[in-house]
């Protein structure tokens, strides 16, 4: 008794094991072969589509036979349907000698498909990935191998100027929904073989494309091998944006604040990669994601790159003066009317007490009615259709600008207070960050109403703590501040002009030579004759 | 202990922050009156003899911290005992500059705010930096340098163009001889701030470039200390010595006289700010000491689980080791300069030291096999 109990267990075990195998294989069922059969083949096909209408299956006579030999199959519309009438089926229908001694399918391979990407495919897996990607299928009669012909294509947006990250000077272009397209988009701007791309697909149901690109002997092989290691350890059914990506690979997930960096801009990629870092393109979305992403990057904007350097510093002082600003103005306006009313000249501050006379709120309450209408207010604004967007910049205007302070709710010098932070939130140049400031702000103006400047100071600090504790893809996001790299302070707050940026960002780029020539500061003309000549040669002329 | 490596750049700002930290608000050796600057500069060269002792020890014991190497020079026993003095020194240090800054902060600015929810805000920071790990408040310390350093700049220039300053109150110098300097120098300054730095022990061996931490610590306890004297002087130069001796917070009526142009006036809040991150480092560093030793005397092998805890031990020590801000100072200087600094601080770092040498001379000197 006890023995056949003892034996049992260890059936059980062996089964438990057994059990644990397959699983850890991942794929159940053995990857199916295709049949021979050209009909066979079509109604598996038929089958597993579910006799979906946008399957065009085309048969087709190769050669001079009786019946039709060969299938196209395709989906109408993610196929170029004009690729696949010219250089699939015409081609297929014009062939009419066929020598017996070679099979069908060396003669489609070899004589017949007019396109440069042609690939075998043995088993039915790969099949219905390269159909559902856009490729055109063709089975052969009688062999258990079917060609992949790239014919992807259909409609898709044409490259438009990007809507979220506008310059005045600097390329147009932006990306699209495509990733053909974005790739493509970048590598116009390396031109370099050591600009390196690598393909996966992410999500088990929607099977997305997503590239990795970076360049060789830029970028550090451990940042990119993390990246990899990220990438392939997402598990998810979808991926529908880039953002979807973001959420799996990100180095923090209680923050705020973004650790990745994402653009519509292929400049703005190319500048990155050129940096040391790695792009990560997905299918069906026009937005990049770079990483790592350190913080004084969302204060750069493309355009400091292309103009003059002296005015791109000046615009990134204001623009990290926007963001304290768009944090702590509501803050610091409750603090000093609950708390320090000293520090305000005293006409000013008396005239201050006149308006809030007829305000029954504390400084607190009247603040939060005010931001808060303004973020329904936005947010409306966002998501209104266009046409009706005029009727709430009027409402708005009317309630928030006179009603509320003539209701005696609101008092006019924190209407200026709002205006001001609203203001600089639009001006913040990536929206991540502006976003994230809008919900700090709130935690702010709670801390500046218990506790004065005295909570705001602790809330500075813990967003400084917060901020040095954040890593991306195990940068530090303060870098080059904290911790301090002097060499890569060029092209941070301050923007040096670009002959004076020697050096690549230490942390994440592993080649470290100069990124300019030595001696690239403009010099004047040396011989001063030269210059004398033109002025004389000019004078002569205006006579 | 952690993974953690801190750069000579960051060992200098936190040093130097540290130094700064609650000296620069209290009438720092205002005993030695018009002449408390020269003190203070006493003071800063007895620190850099200490920091030397420190730097000695370290040497021998590069890779261990201090509650290690204490254990391989005194034994188990008497070496986890000394650790663990010097634990509650920590945090009593920790508590006691916590409890300056809340009383600080009641007198000038929030009268009816109970002093523990003013400690316990800043010591909730505290516990938040600290448990994110020495790398962390390192890099807040890149960060804050530089704005306080603005900060001060700009205070100088102001207070210098509002014409306060009257060299005259800096005059005679020496006016009793040099003793009461000394004196001031050996009861006060060479403990306050300056002794203290005993703390670093704990940082240094993160430090990325060891053979050069000497030249940094050197430099930064030598510009605290000239930062020091100048504070003072200044303090004394527009109050007075009277007005000074007489300031619980000597910097504050400095600033608060400030008056330039109609409309710059009433500075406090600038003075809060400088204050407020100043006080934060010093706490901050005092308590990371404290619970990384306790983390490698218990083995613990987390520390950051030891900041909650720990960090309600420095707040409740800071509400209740004093009755009245009054007893919070005698305690100071009757104490804590008599009977814990000088054992503490200098005397045992020198037997250590001391004991290091004649260990490993002995090692040197035996045939190796």
């Amino acid at each position: 008794m006890t023995m056949s109990l003892f034996s049992l267990s260890k059936k059980m075990k062996k089964l438990k094991l057994q059990k644990k195998q397959t699983q850890q294989t991942g794929h159940p069922q053995p990857v199916k072969a295709i049949h021979s059969a050209l009909q066979d083949q079509i109604d598996y096909i038929k089958e597993k589509t579910g006799n979906s209408t946008d399957v065009n299956i085309r048969k087709l006579q190769l050669g001079d036979g009786i019946g039709p030999n060969v299938a196209v199959v395709f989906i109408e519309g993610i196929a170029d349907s004009k690729a696949i009438n010219d250089f699939i089926i015409e081609s297929t229908m014009n062939h009419r000698t066929v020598h017996n001694s070679r099979p069908l399918f060396e003669i489609l391979l070899e004589d017949v498909v007019a396109l440069g990407d042609v690939k075998e495919i043995t088993d039915w897996e790969n099949l219905f990935l390269s159909l559902m990607s856009g490729e055109s299928i063709i089975l052969v009669d009688g062999s258990h191998k079917a060609l992949s012909a790239s014919t992807r294509g259909g409609e898709q947006r044409s490259i438009q100027e990007p809507s979220s990250q506008v310059t005045v000077r600097g390329p147009r272009d932006g990306f699209t929904e495509s990733i053909r397209t974005n790739t493509a988009l970048i590598r116009r701007r390396i031109q370099n073989p050591n600009l390196w791309m690598e393909n996966m697909k992410i999500g088990s149901v929607t099977k997305t494309d997503v590239s990795i690109m970076y360049i060789k002997g830029i970028a550090k092989e451990d940042i990119v091998q993390e990246v990899r290691n990220r990438l392939k350890s997402i598990e998810i059914d979808s991926i529908l944006e880039s953002g979807y990506i973001e959420q799996f690979i990100e180095d923090e997930a209680l923050t705020t604040f973004p650790t990745l960096y994402h653009t519509e801009r292929p400049d703005m990629v190319a500048g990155n990669l050129l940096e040391g870092r790695v792009a990560i393109v997905v299918n069906g979305t026009p937005f990049v994601l770079i990483a790592p992403a350190v913080f004084i990057q969302f204060f750069q904007s493309v355009e400091d790159y292309y103009g003059r350097a002296d005015i791109a510093t000046a615009l990134r002082f204001l623009r990290i003066l926007i963001f304290f600003i768009s944090i702590i103005a509501p803050a610091a306006y409750i603090a000093i009317t609950t708390f320090h009313q000293e520090m305000i000249p005293t006409q000013l501050l008396i005239a201050i007490a006149a308006q809030r006379e007829t305000v029954p709120f504390p400084a607190l309450v009247e603040a939060l009615i005010m931001e808060v209408s303004f973020e329904i207010l936005r947010e409306a604004g966002v998501r209104m259709p266009r046409a009706v967007g005029s009727a709430i910049s009027i409402v708005g205007a009317l309630v928030i600008g006179q009603a509320a302070v003539q209701a005696g709710i609101v008092s006019p010098a924190m209407v200026i207070v709002v205006a001001i932070t609203a203001i600089a939130n639009f001006a913040t140049p990536a929206f991540a960050v502006a976003i994230s400031s809008r919900l700090i702000r709130f935690g702010f103006m709670f801390a500046a109403a218990t506790f004065g400047f005295y909570g705001i100071i602790l809330g500075v600090i813990i967003l400084a703590v917060h901020l040095c504790s954040l890593r991306s893809f195990g940068v530090p996001y303060l870098t080059p501040m904290a911790p301090l790299i002097v060499e890569n302070l060029g092209d941070t707050i301050v923007r040096l002009p670009l002959w004076a940026q020697k050096k690549r960002p230490r942390l994440f780029s592993s080649e470290l030579e100069n990124r300019v020539g030595e001696n690239q500061k403009p010099q004047p003309p040396k011989s001063k004759g030269m210059v004398n000549s033109i002025i004389e040669k000019g004078d002569q002329d205006e006579n | 202990m952690e993974k953690a490596r801190i750069s000579l750049y960051q060992l200098f700002v936190l040093i130097l922050l540290f130094e700064l930290g609650s000296a620069i608000l209290v009438p720092l050796a205002i005993e030695a009156k018009q002449d408390s600057w020269l003190s203070i500069l006493f003071g800063m060269a007895g620190g850099l003899f200490l920091f030397w002792i420190h730097y000695r020890l370290f040497l021998y014991y590069p890779e261990l911290s201090p509650p290690e190497y204490m254990q391989k020079l005194l034994g188990k026993i008497a070496g986890n005992l000394l650790a663990f003095c010097y634990i509650i020194l920590f945090i009593y240090l920790a508590a006691r500059v916590l409890r300056d800054f809340g009383e600080m902060l009641l007198t000038f600015a929030y009268l009816e705010t109970p002093l523990f929810m003013v400690n316990a805000l800043l010591m909730l920071v505290i516990i938040y930096a600290v448990s994110k790990g020495i790398e962390v408040v390192a890099r807040t310390g890149e960060l804050f340098f530089v704005s306080i350093y603005l900060l001060a700049i700009t205070g100088f220039i102001l207070i210098v163009f509002s014409g306060l300053i009257d060299v005259n109150n800096l005059k005679p110098i020496l006016e009793e001889g040099i003793f009461p300097v000394i004196k001031v120098f050996y009861t006060q300054t060479l403990f306050f701030p300056f002794g203290e730095v005993i703390v670093f022990t704990m940082i240094f061996p993160y430090v990325t470039k060891r053979k050069k931490v000497i030249k940094v610590g050197l430099f930064a306890i030598g510009l605290s200390g000239i930062n020091l004297a100048i504070t003072m002087a200044i303090n004394i130069g527009v109050l007075g010595v009277d007005l000074t001796s007489r300031s619980q917070f000597p910097l504050l009526s400095t600033i608060q006289s400030i008056q330039v142009a109609e409309f710059l006036e009433r500075l406090d809040v600038f003075f809060m700010i400088a204050t407020v991150i100043s006080i934060y480092f010093k706490v901050s560093i005092y308590f990371y000491a404290a619970v990384a030793s306790t983390a490698i005397i218990f083995k613990i092998k987390e520390p950051s689980k030891l900041t909650y805890p720990m960090g309600l031990i420095v707040l409740f020590m800071s509400v209740t080791i004093a009755s009245s801000y009054a007893e919070h100072l005698k305690e100071g200087l009757e104490f804590v300069t008599r009977y814990l600094h000088p054992f503490l601080l200098i005397l045992f770092p020198l037997l250590l030291l001391g004991i290091a040498f004649f260990k490993n001379r002995k090692r040197s000197t035996q045939p190796s096999p």
